[in-house]
């Protein structure tokens, strides 16, 4: 029976971690509660979860992620206009 | 070969944005200047979240003062501390095919992690002095 065990899916740990630090959004904790789901789900055999807890994580993370870098994308365009903006002015 | 033009000026893209992101957190402190974005939840809510304190910490980290980096934000020391977990255990099973078990997949250790960074945001939004360390 033990060789009927299907490959552990990755629980994306690390990006969640990476997400709930780097990007300041708490989106990247509900990353790592469905990291934890994968690992638990996985010991209690429910494989199928398992898999959709993986599934979750990898999603939450890279949209922590996303969400993120459109956030600091979009901060350095506003920032870099005004500063053009008040370099033509010539009042900077 | 296979790479398209497309995803071969994504690749080129990314990396000089990672370089060009690189240097403006070496040579910028984002204490004291005021072209790095605010924590976008500290700034709506006033409660700082587990990120905050990252950019100091990146910038102190990048200039070789890593106490001082870890001090921003303590949980830049947990995440290298998994990142160095994975590297090892994938140097040790994938690559000289070993047999080592892998702590992070016990459901025990993620649960403990959650649990860390949850009590982690809690108590530096606490200002009493022995958590006032963890504030960024």
């Amino acid at each position: 029976m033990e060789n009927l065990k299907p490959k552990r899916p990755d629980s994306y740990l690390a990006l969640s971690i990476i997400s709930t630090i780097l990007c300041c959004l708490p989106i990247g904790i509900v990353s790592i509660i469905y990291a934890t789901k994968v690992n638990s789900n996985y010991e209690d055999g429910n494989y199928d979860e398992a898999v959709r807890a993986s599934k979750n994580a990898k999603t939450w993370g890279l949209v922590s992620i996303g969400i993120g870098v459109l956030f600091y994308l979009g901060f350095f365009l506003l920032y870099g206009a005004i500063l053009m903006a008040a370099l033509s002015d010539g009042n900077f | 070969m296979g790479i398209s033009k497309l995803k071969l000026s994504l690749i080129i893209f990314g990396v000089l944005a990672f370089f060009g992101i690189l240097a403006l957190y070496i040579y910028w402190n984002p204490s004291d200047s005021n072209i790095f974005p605010k924590c976008p939840f500290y700034s709506a809510t006033g409660i700082y979240c587990p990120g905050c304190g990252s950019q100091r910490a990146a910038h102190q980290v990048l200039n070789g003062h890593i106490i001082e980096g870890i001090r921003h934000n303590y949980l830049i020391a947990l995440l290298a501390l998994v990142l160095l977990y994975q590297a090892f255990t994938y140097i040790m099973n994938d690559l000289l095919n070993k047999n080592i078990p892998n702590l992070l997949h016990r459901s025990k250790v993620t649960f403990g992690i959650l649990i860390t960074i949850m009590l982690f945001w809690i108590l530096r939004n606490i200002n009493l002095f022995p958590f006032t360390e963890l504030a960024p």
